[in-house]
């Protein structure tokens, strides 16, 4: 068996779950609100111990648990952050999550931290750069992870490839699967003028691990991916075509800014399993 | 992996507070005006994201001045020390350094204190958990062995000294707070203990030959030091109820023979 491979991980994690926020920390704590999974930023449990990681751990009892890193930076040109892949092992050690995932972006150069998802040049010489980097992740957790499609507002002009051949490229090379995001796709579509439902074609059946959900915002002829409102309607018919083609894959609903009452989220979460289900009846 | 590096550094420039506004933006598809407008919401984003930081770490200093001013203060600190780490609950680690030399936040002359103790607050919530002593154990210790004995405190556990009574600061600008809002500040230098009995920070100040045993006991004297250094400012420093306090609210986890 290889190194990488995780058999439990597929029946793990399955249905539709919610990101958990500190806003719900309390609900999850005294209840148990009926969610498939929880998904939760790897960064926000970084710390030796305290409260965070007590609910963390709480939940990870009940619930099957996603790891969902922001800030590794697996794009950049210097190389990882040894410090903060030692934090991530430590807490996947810790956590034993379902899923581990990370997104196709850099944030750090030199010294310094950006702490945002920013774009990448699809380019071949930094496809190399990140099967490099995500081998040396997958290697450091003994464990294969994901990576997410992010949205943006600019492309390179040195750009190769589209995005998702790009993803298709690191999947197959470095053996990672893609947490495919629905609406980061929707939101490039409008961005940059691309037919989305085309993109997902790109995208090979068998890398796709899970499915993300989320708001956006308008801004003149900009769509924003700010996780603050409801799934838009386009982008429900964008998870449909997704789940027609990929098949049963689990799927989360991310809500960062503004965040609704629980029941909220729970109802998008409700959808969603409609959704799936009526696609694979 | 010059060619990624250089965009990187490019776009990376172009995000820096202090940067020039003028950045080449030709490395990205579009017409100039549009990409200009674009590139300002990824600078938009990594402001926000570290203005948003700063203040989930000092709640108070942003009750104190106000959210315009904190702005101001977040985006003058950014550009003096910029965030270095993907943990953001690492960034802000200089704040009262910076505000005890920052010109214009001098008018509120105890602010610097107070970021000093939030810091230590925000430290204390991530710091590692222990499990509370149990007392019975002193016991097994025999009597004649006992002040050889060292204390050792938990580690969200810290002490600060300022010449403002930061402990009550803090306490009125809670969200828990309900009571009298007036701080005296004739009442001269105080000692303050930050502590995490479970998993809730509490602050509180303390009297100086406690300052001064929990001193000791941070830098691994026995008790006999601490003891000592305790009765030198107060001779009836009750050595039995303080250890008992301190037990009970995990400020002391564990102790070693010396």
């Amino acid at each position: 068996m290889s190194l990488l491979s995780d058999p439990g991980e597929k029946t793990a994690v399955r249905g539709v779950g919610i990101g958990l926020r500190a806003a719900h920390y309390r609900e999850f704590l005294d209840s148990q609100p009926r969610t498939g999974w929880l998904e939760v930023h790897s960064e926000n449990y970084f710390g030796d111990g305290g409260y965070d990681l007590h609910v963390l751990e709480q939940v990870r009892s009940r619930y099957p648990v996603s790891l969902h890193g922001v800030a590794l930076s697996i794009g950049s040109a210097d190389g990882l952050r040894e410090g903060h892949l030692a934090k991530l092992k430590r807490l996947v050690e810790r956590i034993e999550p379902a899923l581990v995932s990370e997104h196709l972006c850099w944030a750090a150069i030199g010294p310094r931290h950006f702490n945002d998802l920013l774009p990448l040049p699809h380019t071949r010489q930094a496809l190399d750069q990140v099967v490099a980097h995500v081998s040396q992740v997958q290697d450091a957790l003994r464990r294969r992870i994901l990576v997410e499609n992010v949205s943006s507002y600019l492309q390179f002009r040195v750009s190769e490839m589209s995005e998702f051949a790009f993803l298709a490229e690191l999947s197959r090379r470095s053996g990672c699967g893609v947490l495919l995001d629905v609406n980061n796709v929707y939101v490039n579509s409008v961005n940059h003028g691309f037919d989305p439902q085309q993109a997902l074609l790109e995208i090979p059946v068998e890398s796709v691990a899970e499915i993300h959900l989320a708001g956006h915002s308008e801004a003149g002829d900009l769509l924003i991916d700010d996780h603050g409102s409801r799934v838009a309607p386009p982008v429900w018919n964008l998870y449909e075509a997704a789940c027609r083609r990929f098949g049963p894959v689990p799927a989360l609903i991310e809500w960062d800014t503004a965040v609704p009452p629980l029941d909220v989220l729970l109802g998008e979460a409700a959808t969603a399993a409609r959704l799936s289900e009526a696609a694979h009846a | 992996m010059r060619e990624l590096a250089a965009l990187q550094a490019r776009f990376g420039a172009g995000l820096e507070v202090a940067g020039s506004k003028a950045v080449a933006l030709d490395i990205f598809n579009g017409e100039s005006g549009q990409v200009a407008s674009r590139f300002g919401i990824y600078r938009g984003n990594a402001r926000a994201n570290a203005a948003r930081a700063l203040a989930a770490a000092y709640p108070v200093i942003g009750k104190i001045v106000g959210g315009e001013f904190f702005s101001g203060l977040a985006h003058e600190y950014e550009s003096r020390f910029p965030s270095v780490s993907g943990d953001l609950n690492a960034y802000g680690e200089s704040f009262a350094a910076f505000l005890a030399v920052f010109a214009p936040a001098q008018d509120i002359p105890y602010l610097a204190d107070v970021a000093q103790l939030e810091w230590r607050v925000h430290h204390a919530h991530y710091a590692a958990d222990a499990n509370p002593f149990e007392p019975a154990r002193l016991r097994l210790v025999p009597a004649e062995k006992q002040l050889h004995l060292i204390p050792k405190l938990h580690p969200a556990c810290s002490l600060l000294h300022s010449e403002f009574p930061l402990a009550r600061v803090w306490e009125v600008h809670q969200d828990s707070h309900h009571g009298e809002f007036e701080v005296d500040f004739s009442r001269g230098p105080a000692g303050v203990l930050v502590y995490r009995p479970r998993f809730r920070v509490e602050v509180r100040q303390i009297a100086d030959a406690e300052s001064a045993f929990l001193a000791a006991a941070q830098v691994g004297e026995t008790l006999e030091v601490a003891l000592t250094a305790a009765h030198s400012l107060d001779v009836s420093f009750d050595l039995g109820r303080s250890l008992g306090e301190w037990i009970g609210s995990s400020v002391i986890i564990d102790f070693t023979l010396h």
